[in-house]
């Protein structure tokens, strides 16, 4: 939550050339009038990330001669929804914030609608994938332009010597960089497999079955695999399913060979089970990689970033998008959309993903081939399939596609790993699937 | 042992049985004493020692598998980055200013209103005194959505914006210190003679006379009691500042340590330590010194209220 | 006394003023006009949003319709808040009573050793009411972590197996309060020693020269001198502990499986992160009235005690 003035007297010389020429700005600069913006921004947890995000936006502020503010805002302990929320009922606050999965679309009257520049750059960029689309545009209504800041895939992380030891996988030879993947035998049985084998080992996968978003991502990646919706597009239940009941068996053996106090594991929970050594594989974008990498150098030299296990419905990975979103009481919302155009281009893409050092991921189709994934190491390569170059699984997020305002509790009450618990515990099937509807017959309201 | 009781009895000056006459009794029950308060005072002081142990240590020792409770490299290196970044001693100084202002409004509210309320009554005066109390059970968790509702509707109406300013928390805090200070200062209030301001006012001393002069002296460990409490609740408070304060340079010092230096699912826990050390030494230092007025006044106003 | 005062400026400022100014001289103006900053704070800031917080109670999810007490209803329906209820009072009741007793005790040895001593104990247990919970709370979350537990730690040197501090029901029930009680605990202690030390020293020695043994001294001398302050205690830090926020956030989040929620945490959980504001007041709603049932019980008791006395 830094925050730091930009002044419209401190031009930077020499910034480098600005990537407008493709899409028209909607925003006419005026000689000095361009007045103030306030931004709300995700507070990137890697050193340096903010700084140039900062530049970026300033480089922009220089030259359209507008007074730029930004904080930059944690999304621990929600501070940020807990600022969302604030400035939605306050109806004041920053001009443009940022908003992670189900916020657009909690506050679709509050919001600018951003087809004018989403249209563009869809255009320019390719198309961002199905859950961008599905979290950020409501009736035909694009609530806000996908945001690289924040924005990543939970697929697993896995080490690449206690993989080979214990489960007898070769996950680079599975994920070769620079290559496709060879990941046929990567289904969810063998993924089963390996969480036995490890756990015997006593190297446990680490995966939560909290009910923060890692363990909600995670839970939700596999009951896509297995097809199984909570409640369809149209909104009704359908929890009494014959997918549900594969997905949620499958889970309760899963988690026999998880940490028995997984149940209340936070999202940063896994990141330390992966950093002391312990796991063998996490579900996490590569923060945790990142810090091992400073604390812990031989844990990170040992690890891989790569896709999901398969299962009968295909292969899917979580994915959190994030949006920059501009509040309608905003004075200057047409100065905040030529931000966002000059955020989106290519090249201030390719910036911000440089600084997070690949963490972040753009949403658009023609943004996942920089050079920063295939570079970083060590070991290099270890974030090449990251970004899922070869679109070879299935980007979704947990609780879709049911109408947001269902999915949303279904997702931050943490219905899914709530019901895995519940079973795992011995709750008969039926009973769980009896709560759990029940739960959500409760988020029917309006 | 009765005995020894009936020895002492007989020494009306002694508070308690000197030590040539101290039974074995007497003894066995000290070494007791001594043995359970270590076991407490283990108990009680294990989290600030393990803060400190933590505050000394590298991120990659906090994250190796060696024995958590040892220091195998020390290093004053969060203490050095905390204290010499900006932002953290913009914490720091919102909280101090914060929490003294409000520890001036909120005794200035009190003690006048204690003083009206226990002495001069007026019509509703003891509903007001209840309703004061009542205040107590209403938690902040309930109040900070319609105060948001609130705030929105002065800043339409007046042009004020209350939302992202360090200054807004001199008006919230009020609202978790007064009735406390309010409550024990009738309590004390209560507790001092008539005889005494009735002597002043026939005197002819004026109600703000008979306060300042007579009352206040009187009061002052109640009121010392009452300004520590309040600046104990104000440093701490966490819920207000999270809900309504942003930018780093509004922050109060436990928001800001939790929201920078814990970024996405990253936590810098050396920091952390080091941050919530520093954080709880002020208060630490005021107790050291105050803490026998603050025992005396908290008790005397709490009991007779 | 009401006499004297009347009379008491009047008599010297003398009788010629205009009406508005007797006014402004009459003891009850006065004494309204000191009271009025704080009939002012409490109203606009305390009274005025908590009657905001009623009406949005009644509201529907959207904040569009009117629905009465329907979001009450549906509460009632709903097993998650009858957990919540029991788990908020079994967190606040069993945190209330451990701190009522742990205090009790500590402020018993620090009565027992000599008076010099005394400060430097007295300083030293209270260190954590002293530093700010959400400060303080994060070093037991570091302490509880499932990776890097210090406790775990040390309970594998003795061969023992690792504690799931917050990740089964029972123990993540027993760590919340854990804290609560560490945090509270001291402010007890404090308090019942202030009032250890005004029970007259003659009671005692009255009671040995019957021969009581120091259990019935502690019965019939100690506690009923006592019983005031220990209900006031008691009654403030149940207010404090049945409104807990901090605590079981920071620890838990209400895991697992909503079974550590307190009122505070779940109305949060509907309230702001799934955006159900209207539930979320009714849920914080609830704890006022039972809050206000337990502080007349306990503030009857005390002013009839103190009428006997």
């Amino acid at each position: 939550m830094v925050s730091r003035k930009v002044s419209r007297r401190r031009f930077v010389a020499g910034t480098t050339a600005v990537s407008t020429a493709l899409v028209a700005a909607p925003f006419v600069r005026g000689a000095y009038a361009a007045g103030k913006l306030t931004l709300g921004l995700w507070d990137h947890w890697v050193p340096g990330a903010n700084k140039t995000s900062e530049a970026l936006i300033r480089e922009w502020a220089d030259k359209e001669k507008v007074e730029v503010t930004i904080d930059y805002i944690t999304s621990q302990g929600n501070k940020l929804l807990l600022t969302i929320a604030a400035e939605a009922q306050a109806k004041s606050g920053h001009d443009m914030l940022s908003m992670a999965h189900w916020l657009p679309a909690r506050y679709p009257d509050q919001l600018v609608a951003m087809n004018d520049i989403v249209e563009p750059l869809i255009k320019q960029n390719g198309a961002p994938n199905g859950t961008v689309e599905y979290l950020g545009k409501v009736n035909g209504k694009w609530l806000g332009v996908p945001c690289t800041i924040g924005s990543q895939i939970k697929g697993p992380c896995s080490r690449i010597d206690l993989m080979k030891q214990h489960a007898g996988i070769d996950v680079q030879a599975m994920y070769p960089v620079g290559a496709p993947p060879k990941a046929d035998g990567w289904t969810l049985d063998a993924f089963l497999k390996a969480a036995e084998a490890c756990q015997k080992a006593n190297h446990p996968f680490g995966i939560g079955l909290g009910t923060t978003s890692d363990s909600v991502d995670t839970a939700g990646a596999f009951f896509h695999s297995f097809g199984a919706e909570l409640v369809n597009a149209k909104g009704d239940i359908t929890v009494k399913s014959d997918n549900v009941r594969k997905a949620l068996d499958y889970c309760k053996r899963l988690t026999g060979f998880l940490p028995e106090d997984a149940p209340s594991w936070d999202d940063a929970s896994n990141n330390k089970w992966l950093v002391s050594g312990r796991g063998a594989l996490i579900m996490n974008p590569p923060s945790a990689w990142a810090v091992a990498k400073r604390d812990a150098p031989k844990v990170a030299e040992q690890c891989w970033s790569h896709g999901f296990p398969s299962g009968p419905a295909g292969r899917f990975a979580p994915y959190i998008p994030f949006f920059w979103n501009v509040w309608t009481f905003s004075k200057n919302a047409s100065a905040a959309k030529s931000l966002l155009v000059h955020l989106s281009s290519r090249t201030s893409a390719e910036k911000l993903v440089v600084a997070s050092g690949g963490y972040d991921l753009p949403a658009w189709e023609k943004f996942t081939d920089f050079k920063t994934w295939a570079e970083e190491a060590p070991p290099k390569g270890t974030l090449y399939h990251y970004p899922n170059p070869y679109n070879h699984q299935k980007l979704s997020i947990a609780a879709s596609p049911a109408p947001h305002k269902i999915a949303e509790q279904i997702y931050t009450q943490g219905i899914m790993p709530q019901m895995i618990v519940r079973h795992h515990k011995g709750e008969a099937m039926e009973k769980t699937l009896d709560w759990a509807s029940r739960e959500i017959e409760g988020f029917m309201r309006n | 042992m009765a005995d020894a009781a009936v020895a002492t009895a007989s020494d009306r000056a002694a508070s308690r049985p000197r030590y040539g006459s101290m039974s074995r009794d007497r003894r066995w029950a000290l070494r007791w004493s001594y043995f359970f308060l270590i076991l407490f005072a283990i108990f009680f002081l294990t989290p600030p020692i393990y803060m400190f142990i933590t505050s000394l240590k590298t991120s990659a020792e906090i994250s190796a598998e060696s024995n958590p409770w040892w220091v195998y490299n020390p290093t004053l290196s969060n203490y050095i980055e905390l204290l010499t970044q900006n932002t953290y001693l913009t914490f720091f100084r919102n909280s101090a200013i914060v929490s003294v202002i409000t520890v001036v409004i909120t005794m200035t509210i009190s003690v006048i209103a204690a003083f009206a309320l226990a002495r001069m009554r007026f019509w509703g005066s003891a509903t007001l005194a209840t309703g004061v109390f009542l205040t107590y059970l209403i938690p902040e968790t309930l109040l900070f959505i319609p105060l948001f509702k609130m705030f929105a509707w002065v800043n339409e109406t007046f042009g004020i914006q209350l939302m992202n300013n360090w200054w807004t928390m001199l008006i919230l805090y009020p609202t978790l210190t007064v009735p406390f200070a309010t409550w024990i200062m009738i309590g004390y209030f209560a507790s001092i003679p008539k005889e005494l301001d009735e002597a002043a006012l026939i005197d002819g001393a004026t109600w703000m006379q008979t306060l300042t002069k007579i009352f206040i002296p009187v009061a002052l460990p109640g009121i010392i009691a009452a300004t520590i409490f309040t600046f104990t609740v104000s440093w701490a408070q966490f819920l207000y500042p999270l809900a309504f304060t942003t930018s780093t340079t509004e922050l109060v010092l436990p928001v800001g340590i939790i929201t920078t230096l814990i970024k996405g699912d990253v936590f810098n826990w050396g920091q952390i330590m080091t941050g919530a050390l520093l954080g709880a030494a002020p208060p630490l230092i005021i107790y050291a010194f105050l803490m026998d007025y603050y025992i005396a006044g908290l008790t005397a106003g709490a009991t007779k209220g | 006394m009401a006499d004297i005062a009347a009379r008491g400026p009047a008599a010297v400022t003398g009788d010629s003023r205009s009406g508005l100014h007797k006014l402004m001289q009459r003891k009850s103006t006065i004494a309204f006009l000191m009271a009025l900053p704080l009939i002012v704070l409490i109203l606009s800031l305390v009274a005025y949003p908590a009657g905001y917080a009623i009406y949005l109670a009644m509201l529907n999810k959207g904040m569009t319709r009117f629905v009465g007490l329907g979001n009450f209803d549906f509460l009632f329906g709903r097993e998650t808040f009858w957990m919540v209820v029991y788990q908020s009072c079994l967190f606040a009741i069993t945190a209330v009573i451990f701190k009522a007793i742990i205090g009790f005790v500590v402020a018993h040895f620090v009565h027992n050793i000599p008076s010099k001593g005394q400060r430097k104990w007295r300083g030293m247990l209270l260190v954590p009411w002293v530093i700010p919970p959400a400060m303080s709370t994060l070093a037991w979350l570091w302490l509880f972590d499932p990776s890097y537990s210090a406790f775990n730690w040390i309970l594998a040197n003795f061969g023992i197996d690792r504690v799931p501090w917050l990740g089964e029901t029972g123990w993540a029930r027993f760590s919340v309060i854990l804290v609560n009680v560490w945090i509270g605990a001291p402010f007890f202690m404090i308090m019942y020693l202030a009032a250890l030390k005004s029970v007259p020293e003659q009671l005692y020695e009255a009671a040995s020269i019957d021969g009581a043994t120091w259990w019935q001294r502690i019965w019939y001398v100690t506690l009923p001198m006592m019983r005031n302050i220990i209900a006031i205690t008691a009654l403030f830090s149940l207010i404090v502990t049945f409104a807990n926020f901090d605590i079981v956030r920071v620890l838990t989040k209400g895991d697992p499986l909503n079974t550590t929620h307190v009122f505070a945490t779940w109305a949060f959980r509907v309230g702001i992160e799934s955006g159900d504001i209207p539930l979320g007041s009714a849920v914080s709603l609830f704890m006022v009235p039972i809050l206000a049932v337990a502080a007349t019980f306990i503030l009857r008791d005390i002013s009839k005690r103190g009428s006997e006395v």
